[in-house]
């Protein structure tokens, strides 16, 4: 069974049934886990920050490293394999937080809203979510059954 | 609980930091010492000498050209540069290939600790509150008590994590099950390998930066503060306990820390990170 795994500020998508698509360590970053059961094709985005204004440079070369050009960007890369939005899946998790009174280190409560945002305006509904926390989690998604899993203090469960 | 007599015996244990180091720092400290005294200091250890090079030459240092020899570098970077580089690259194989009890392989504990120091000059320039001496070395090194801890955090594991999930700081947990934690461990590490005092500051202080003592470095322990957590909330992180740790609010006033300047750090850095992150399996000695 290939693991396609999702690097920090990156997007995997996948129509290969026996793959499973793989992220680790996400901390404040979010993943979106995308999935069609008719076109049996999954897709993940691992973004660390939420507006691309914070560095427009890097949102030329890596879209995925935040929320509001790479998740645009996730929906593409499915549409291209043949998906549509009516039949898809969409799963998040992560935007985990530190014992942060002032709310200094709020980059993934600031991840979420962005999202939240963006897949309001666009008529995306999420089925199932697991974020915030002070947890940092691993994300997998098998594309064969769109099952998805979050993996945290050593606990998996089911998304 | 952890006795004092252990924990002597583990620091004593723990391999050290190239011998060649300890005369790099004398050097360093010398304001008459040239780049040939330091060339004739690191070229009897050729691994050193190959594998500074590597690093010096990453894209984070930003040389602007190549440097081919280490008396180059030493034009190029400076003596003290180059000894924060020498440092980094002596780190690298005293790491153990898994740290016990930390679920943490050496290269993951390598990519933290190189995190942390270049958020921690990233930070300083963004903040624009001046780059404290030896800033990179003592984010690098902030966290050399989990070299000792995780001998005795393998038993204890399970308990501290219990206490993480119930929401206590690691750090406390730490203290609670061990009767110590890795800061306090860290500084008596840093002075076992005779590291410079800003080594030891930070390792002892980095989650306390609240009660530092006045005859530290208040700036140099918060950057290296603001930094640890960022490389946490990023996913650079080492430890089981994750992001269960505090911030010391003082530091937005102090440093002027703000969420969309922590953002620009992350942002600005991810590609550095990766790079010298890469660059540990021939630091290493490509022993893991």
């Amino acid at each position: 069974m290939p693991n396609i795994t999702v690097d920090i500020s990156d997007l995997q998508v996948s129509t290969d049934p026996d793959s499973t698509i793989i992220t680790y360590a996400l901390g404040s970053c979010i993943a979106v886990l995308v999935y069609d059961p008719v076109r049996v094709a999954g897709g993940m985005i691992h973004y660390m920050l939420p507006l691309s204004e914070t560095a427009p440079d890097k949102a030329k070369v890596r879209p995925a490293m935040f929320a509001d050009t790479g998740i645009p960007l996730l929906f593409q890369s499915m549409y291209a394999m043949g998906c549509e939005k009516r039949n898809m899946v969409v799963k998040v998790t992560g935007g985990g937080a530190l014992y942060d009174d002032k709310g200094l280190f709020s980059i993934g409560k600031r991840n979420y809203t962005v999202l939240r945002k963006m897949f309001w305006k666009a008529g995306v509904i999420i089925k199932a979510e697991d974020v915030g926390g002070a947890k940092s989690r691993t994300a997998r998604l098998h594309v064969g059954t769109g099952r998805c899993t979050v993996t945290s203090h050593g606990e998996e469960v089911e998304l | 609980m952890i006795t004092s007599e252990q924990v002597v015996a583990r620091v004593k244990k723990l391999p050290t930091l190239s011998a060649t180091m300890a005369r790099l720092w004398a050097l360093a400290k010398d304001d008459r010492a040239s780049a040939a005294d330091f060339e004739k200091v690191i070229r009897p250890d050729p691994a050193l000498t190959a594998n500074l090079l590597r690093v010096a030459n990453s894209a984070y240092f930003g040389l602007r050209c190549r440097a081919e020899s280490v008396r180059q570098a030493v034009t190029l970077l400076g003596l003290k540069r180059v000894c924060e580089v020498a440092t980094s690259v002596a780190f690298a194989p005293v790491i153990p290939a898994k740290l016990p009890g930390y679920e943490v392989d050496a290269s993951t504990f390598w990519t933290h600790s190189v995190a942390v120091a270049v958020f921690s000059e990233k930070l300083a320039k963004e903040l624009a509150v001046g780059t404290p001496d030896m800033l990179f070395t003592a984010g690098l090194l902030h966290d050399i008590g989990k070299l000792v801890v995780g001998a005795f955090v393998a038993d204890e594991q399970g308990e501290i994590l219990r206490r993480v999930r119930q929401g206590t700081p690691f750090v406390q947990a730490e203290r609670e099950v061990l009767g110590t934690d890795h800061c306090t461990l860290g500084a008596m590490v840093a002075q076992a390998w005779s590291l410079p005092p800003a080594v030891a500051w930070v390792a002892r202080w980095h989650h306390q930066p609240a009660d530092v003592p006045p005859d530290v470095d208040g700036k140099l322990v918060g950057l290296v503060h603001a930094a640890d957590a960022l490389a946490h909330a990023m996913g650079f992180g080492t430890d089981s306990g994750e992001l269960a740790r505090e911030i010391d609010g003082a530091v937005e006033q102090k440093l002027g820390v703000k969420v969309r300047r922590l953002e620009a750090v992350a942002g600005s850095t991810l590609d550095a990170i990766r790079e010298m992150g890469s660059l540990f399996a021939s630091a290493s000695g490509g022993k893991r």
